[in-house]
């Protein structure tokens, strides 16, 4: 630390110096539609399973009942999370990775992540197959766009889970 | 108006030339009868943010409006991300860098 680094840092004490940010919001440049589509699978898949899971009849015994429950939990708690996981995504992508002149170029942009929130919203509150499906395509519309932005070539393939939905993927390498 | 003005430089967007916790001396008047040339490492007030500064690196400049970029492209967002910058936004040249 040199005298002068060490003058001019006492004088802050007196009257801080202002910050120039070499700023930054790190733009690592590391974006990918990805993990709202994989969120959006996520979330199908809960609802299937919710769908699937038979309910306790009357004459259930509390074991059942409480193995019933112990499910359910899980499959909503991980539908809720999910949800979330992908209106974060969304967002970030939307708010930080798209640049005016990509709306420009593809002016049905802010209606598509608007569609997308609200779709994911639906998919957290209730046991809604369609929103969930929803947001699925909107997510791959998003990757679209996204992969366009790049100049990367797309194709849509079944997904290799047990959703198997139509999913945008990159044509990479 | 004084024409020093003191800034301490925050993030990494001018390394290796500025370090996060440098300080700068920079000159307010630099710019009064001559215009910014490329080169020159200037302070600016960030045009997404307009009560931020910002440090940076003038890459080209015509008639009042200025390209700035870091010199570390990987973290800097700059003249790529929200085009050039009119001449008023400079408040002035680096003059002297004060090491952390």
């Amino acid at each position: 630390m040199s005298i002068a680094h060490t003058l001019l840092r006492a004088l802050d004490r007196v009257a801080p110096a202002r910050v120039a940010h070499a700023h930054c919001d790190i733009p690592c440049g590391i974006y990918d539609p990805h993990h709202a589509q994989l969120a959006a699978h996520t979330v199908i898949r809960m609802v299937d399973l919710i769908g699937q899971l038979e309910k306790p009849g009357p004459d259930a015994t509390p074991e059942q009942r409480q193995e019933y429950h112990n499910k359910l939990a899980r499959y909503i708690a991980t539908k809720e999370q999910h949800a979330e996981i992908y209106k974060g995504e969304v967002r970030v992508l939307w708010g930080d990775y798209f640049k005016p002149e990509h709306v420009q170029q593809f002016p049905q942009l802010h209606d598509i992540v608007w569609k997308a929130l609200k779709s994911a919203s639906k998919g957290r509150q209730e046991i809604n197959l369609q929103g969930a499906e929803d947001m699925l395509n909107q997510a791959n519309e998003i990757a679209e766009i996204f992969w366009k932005t790049k100049g990367v070539a797309t194709v849509k393939a079944k997904a290799p889970y047990p959703t198997a939905r139509d999913t945008v993927y990159p044509k990479l390498g | 108006m004084f024409p020093l003005a003191r800034f301490r430089v925050d993030d990494q967007s001018m390394e290796p030339a500025l370090h996060a916790g440098d300080y700068v001396l920079v000159n307010r008047w630099a710019y009064r009868k001559v215009e910014p040339i490329p080169g020159d490492i200037v302070v600016l007030r960030n045009p997404e943010a307009l009560g931020q500064f910002l440090v940076k690196r003038i890459a080209s400049g015509t008639a009042g409006s200025y390209v700035v970029l870091g010199d570390n492209e990987a973290h800097s967002r700059d003249s790529r991300h929200f085009g050039p910058v009119p001449k008023d936004l400079v408040i002035g040249k680096v003059r002297y860098r004060a090491k952390a």
